[in-house]
């Protein structure tokens, strides 16, 4: 039975929690420099930009492993949408964190080998890996060079947009994480999905699923 | 011989022509010093001096006594200072009582004691003032030029010179250290932050701090001095912008975010207020989702 949840292979686990570990790093040291100020009891600028830019250069790496994960070893026909996902499905998953799940309703898709991820996770992950990281990390190398960013675009610097942009994108990841933990909750016990990503399989070995997990696998 | 005549009378025809131009210039009504000063480029760029504070004085008007005739029996440094008009002059925006403080207190007049003048730093042919400066780089070029003239030999950080690279090297513990070194003016980090016990007016106290230059040891080290909310760059040079545009568009240091663009010092009262309400109603949305689930298992259990 612990194949079937193979869909969280060790690379897959180690790049989550890196990315997790890592993106929190970003999160303390980027509200310290945007809430910057002489003599509070926070991470030091100059700290916090060192270890914002080291940790900016490794989560780069990560990326990159992610994406080479996804299409070396499988993972990326998750993301795929199954015909009605985007209408009926969306519809139902929303229905269920609405109501079905205060219920005790059993989860309306469950996982299996072939499906790891329910509509809604596909949408949200799919928006998040692939549409507000890239440009949150090409904003971040961005700002490296700031001395090579066009002086005006639409009559504002080029650091101010990339950094806006990088700001608000960081700001946007942060919301998505916020949820993401609450909703890694919603197995079967608090811990169960959260020991699903750590271990890479379910509690007992041969034991059939009654109600797959509902929450969203982080990836 | 007679060809040695013609060109002899030739050239003392065209000094004559030459002597009656410079003539004709130097009484020209109004203006009769540019006469003479203005096509010299070591002189005044009259350009540059019709933009400066002092645009609308006469020449004569500091250079009084002994600039009336040429040969000048008085020399350049015979011009009174600049405290002749200014001392005690406490006229909004500018107080120079505050600003002669300053400067007594700066460690430029402690090295040179009487012998520092305003003039080594603020041209008195060229002085802009902030109130007028709408232009964050603009205004940053104009006030490094003063220190640059001495510390860098030039008015810019290009070219290479020995005193450049001097500089950079003590500047290079900054991160992008070039773009502080050209971007920035000298005086953020290397003037007096505190004001005094007692000081009432900010705006007075900060024309003061702005003019107490401190010993290269005592310099800003503090990031978040720059990279804050409260900004010393507000108070050293665009307080009277900055203070004006707060109010009107509701981002901080404003006057910053038009031209450059500074991690901590540039932000938007509504974006932030706006990232701390959405994520307080995240955080209190799962709250509320799990109090829920919590509280719906419980009701399945006993029933």
């Amino acid at each position: 039975m612990s194949r079937d949840f193979g869909t969280y292979p060790l690379w897959l686990r180690c790049w989550h929690w890196g990315n997790a570990a890592l993106f929190l790093a970003q999160l303390v040291t980027g509200l310290s420099m945007h809430y910057a100020a002489p003599g509070q009891p926070q991470v030091s600028f100059r700290a916090a930009l060192l270890v914002h830019n080291t940790v900016g250069i490794l989560l780069t790496l990560l990326y990159a492993w992610y994406l080479f994960g996804n299409v070396r070893y499988g993972n990326g026909r998750f993301y795929r949408f199954a015909p009605g996902d985007l209408t009926r499905g969306l519809l139902l998953q929303a229905r269920y964190y609405l109501l079905g799940i205060f219920l005790g309703e059993p989860h309306p898709f469950p996982h299996n080998a072939d499906r790891k991820f329910n509509p809604m996770q596909k949408m949200s992950y799919l928006v998040v890996m692939f549409l507000l990281f890239p440009p949150l990390i090409v904003s971040g190398w961005a700002l490296f060079f700031p001395a090579r960013l066009p002086d005006y675009v639409f009559g504002v610097t080029g650091v101010a947009i990339c950094a806006l942009a990088h700001t608000y994108l960081g700001f946007f990841l942060s919301l998505f994480m916020v949820v993401h933990m609450y909703l890694g909750t919603t197995g079967d016990t608090v811990g169960e999905l959260f020991r699903l990503m750590l271990v890479g399989e379910p509690r007992s070995h041969g034991a059939t699923r009654p109600t797959p997990p509902t929450g969203p696998a982080p990836a | 011989m007679p060809q040695f005549r013609a060109y002899a009378l030739a050239l003392a025809s065209a000094l004559v022509l030459l002597g009656t131009t410079t003539l004709a210039q130097t009484v020209e009504p109004g203006q009769p010093c540019m006469g003479c000063h203005k096509p010299r480029d070591t002189m005044i760029d009259p350009d540059r001096y019709a933009r400066s504070v002092h645009a609308s004085l006469d020449c004569t008007a500091c250079h009084a006594d002994g600039f009336g005739k040429f040969p000048h029996e008085a020399k350049r440094a015979d011009a009174p200072d600049c405290m002749t008009c200014h001392a005690g002059v406490a006229t909004p925006p500018y107080d120079f009582v505050h600003i002669e403080q300053g400067v007594q207190q700066s460690v430029h007049a402690k090295m040179a004691g009487g012998e520092f003048r305003c003039t080594n730093c603020h041209s008195p042919h060229y002085f802009v003032p902030a109130t007028r400066m709408t232009d964050a780089p603009a205004a940053v070029r104009i006030a490094n030029e003063p220190c640059l003239h001495c510390h860098a030999e030039g008015d810019t950080t290009g070219g290479g010179r020995p005193s450049v690279t001097k500089l950079a090297k003590q500047h290079q513990w900054l991160p992008h250290w070039e773009l502080h070194l050209s971007g920035a003016p000298c005086i953020a980090c290397h003037t007096a932050r505190e004001q005094r016990a007692g000081a009432t007016n900010a705006a007075l106290e900060a024309q003061r701090t702005a003019h107490v230059v401190l010993p290269k040891e005592q310099a800003l080290r503090d990031c978040a001095g720059c990279h804050s909310k409260n900004s010393v760059l507000m108070t050293k040079l665009y307080d009277y912008l900055a203070w004006q545009e707060r109010a009107e568009r509701g981002w901080l240091n404003a006057v910053l975010f038009n031209n450059a663009y500074l991690v901590g010092a540039t932000r938007n009262w509504w974006l932030d207020w706006a990232t701390m309400a959405l994520t307080a109603m995240t955080v209190l949305g799962v709250a509320i989702h799990g109090a829920g689930r919590w509280l719906a298992a419980r009701s399945r259990r006993k029933s």
